[in-house]
């Protein structure tokens, strides 16, 4: 420490403990994972709001929805090369998808361990919420694996039959959406994670606020807010896509 | 009132525990929680047998000493108030209450419905003080604080140090004890000059003997001196300044 310091170095005051406590000393500290996880749920949750949108496009037909789905192949081309965008994006959010959930694992094992085996009564909206955190986030990671085989993939036995994989500048997205939600077990799993998700979208924008460090009332405010009107429409626009194919609204 | 008790009996720290069931009669409801202890033990020292050991001292909500933990919630039934005043008013006459230490991995149990709490002090030594040798006693208007900052400090100043927002975590997390001292001390002008190192070593000493924060909010439901939801999110705050900032 500096001379300019106005304190000496050492500030611990009073005798120390006589009974040595029980002390965790090794790995990345909890406020870097916790804050780890509100930047990379705030990727994914920009992800999932970009998506809803491209998502809404199924409702203006076929040829909105493929034309879309074949842009995002050549986004930004020729500046960057086919797919580089999409790559990019994809790169980024498995890396951050690893970090959150990561994260998760150990903030959740190191709770447990401090809370000592001790029976907890959780009283209130916020603390179900922090509950429902973890059995979300679990659920949310197999919708994620089985979403991507279905409609990203198409590997069966997830996908549809008769899946169609893009080929030089025509892709058959709608084409297989609909055939994956003509099947019902798709289609309402779909509609259950988007629940699941709504609830992590909105409990996770109150805790980014206070994993960031958040303090004021307005910042508190408006990031809860954010995340609830963003929980909703996923709930409502996502949602409403397999309820649509259910109900042979579009087809 | 006639109130049937369930309490926690340990001889000594490691020692194996269990639960006592007891029945009182002729309880006011007007008494508190600790009251009602009073009334077991002057029961169990009539008969002989050796009384519940449970701390307190002030029983007018300002020390800090009392808790315990009934019906799995700390301090008791009612929020933001501390054993001491939590009445018995609120249970039906004949109804069973399960009295036991404020629980957390890191208050292990001394006696009966005794925890050590020292881990709290522990927080203390690392950084929860002011060690600015600041001279003698200053001119009381030679540093101007403005009156909302300081009762903004005075708010955070509030905790009593008595350990519930620990037991009422789900994670055992101590980030509302730890965020309302710091929240305190960075407020004001001589303790904020150590602002950058105490928030390191509390967060360091935080993570050492305490859980991670995951926003339970349960806290903040129990702490009996009312310590807002915001001295969490100031642990990182906090924490996440002074890393930003340039060393001094």
């Amino acid at each position: 420490m500096p001379s300019s310091s106005p304190t000496s170095s050492v500030i611990q005051v009073g005798p120390p403990s006589p009974v040595p406590r029980e002390r965790r000393h090794r790995g990345v500290p909890s406020w870097s994972l916790k804050t780890a996880m509100a930047i990379t749920g705030a990727i994914w949750a920009a992800f999932v709001a970009i998506h809803l949108f491209g998502n809404l496009k199924v409702f203006q037909g076929p040829d909105a929805f493929n034309g879309y789905a074949a842009w995002l192949r050549a986004v930004f081309y020729p500046f960057f090369p086919k797919e580089m965008v999409l790559w990019g994006l994809r790169v980024v959010l498995v890396i951050a998808l690893g970090v959150h959930v990561g994260a998760a694992a150990i903030v959740w094992a190191r709770g447990r361990r401090a809370r000592g085996g001790h029976r907890v009564t959780l009283r209130g909206m916020r603390s179900w919420g922090a509950w429902l955190m973890p059995v979300t986030g679990v659920v949310l990671l197999a919708f994620v694996t089985v979403h991507v085989l279905d409609l990203t993939l198409g590997l069966a036995p997830v996908a549809p039959e008769g899946f169609a994989h893009p080929e030089a500048g025509v892709a058959h997205a709608y084409g297989n959406l609909i055939a994956s939600f003509q099947r019902p077990w798709s289609a309402w799993f779909y509609v259950a994670a988007m629940v699941l998700l709504s609830v992590h979208i909105a409990k996770g924008f109150a805790n980014l606020a206070a994993d960031l460090g958040a303090m004021g009332r307005r910042w508190r405010a408006t990031l809860s807010a954010v995340g609830g009107l963003l929980a909703v429409a996923v709930l409502l626009g996502n949602a409403a896509i397999p309820i649509a194919v259910q109900m042979g609204w579009i087809a | 009132m006639k109130l049937t008790v369930q309490v926690w009996r340990q001889a000594g720290p490691g020692a194996p525990g269990r639960f006592e069931r007891h029945v009182v009669d002729g309880i006011e409801p007007h008494l508190s929680v600790l009251e009602l202890l009073d009334a077991l033990n002057e029961q169990l020292i009539d008969s002989g047998a050796e009384p519940v050991a449970f701390e307190s001292d002030c029983r007018e909500g300002i020390c800090g000493a009392c808790g315990v933990t009934v019906d799995g919630e700390a301090h008791g039934r009612e929020d933001n108030v501390p054993s001491c005043h939590q009445r018995l008013s609120g249970y039906a006459d004949g109804s069973i209450l399960r009295i036991e230490p404020l629980r957390a991995g890191a208050f292990p149990v001394v006696r009966d419905l005794i925890v050590d709490r020292g881990a709290l002090d522990d927080l203390i030594r690392a950084g929860g003080h002011v060690a600015v040798d600041a001279g003698t006693a200053p001119d009381a208007d030679a540093l101007p604080v403005g009156e909302e900052r300081a009762e903004l400090a005075l708010d955070f100043a509030a905790c009593i140090g008595c350990g519930a927002c620990v037991a009422a975590c789900p994670n055992g997390a101590a980030h509302l004890f730890a965020g309302s001292k710091l929240m305190h001390l960075s407020l004001l002008p001589l303790p904020s000059l150590e602002r950058q190192r105490r928030v390191v070593a509390v967060v360091d000493e935080l993570e050492e003997l305490f859980g991670p924060c995951s926003n339970y909010g349960e806290c903040a439901r129990a702490c009996p001196a009312g310590i807002p939801l915001t001295a969490i999110a100031a642990v990182n705050h906090e924490r996440l300044l002074a890393g930003l900032q340039r060393r001094l």
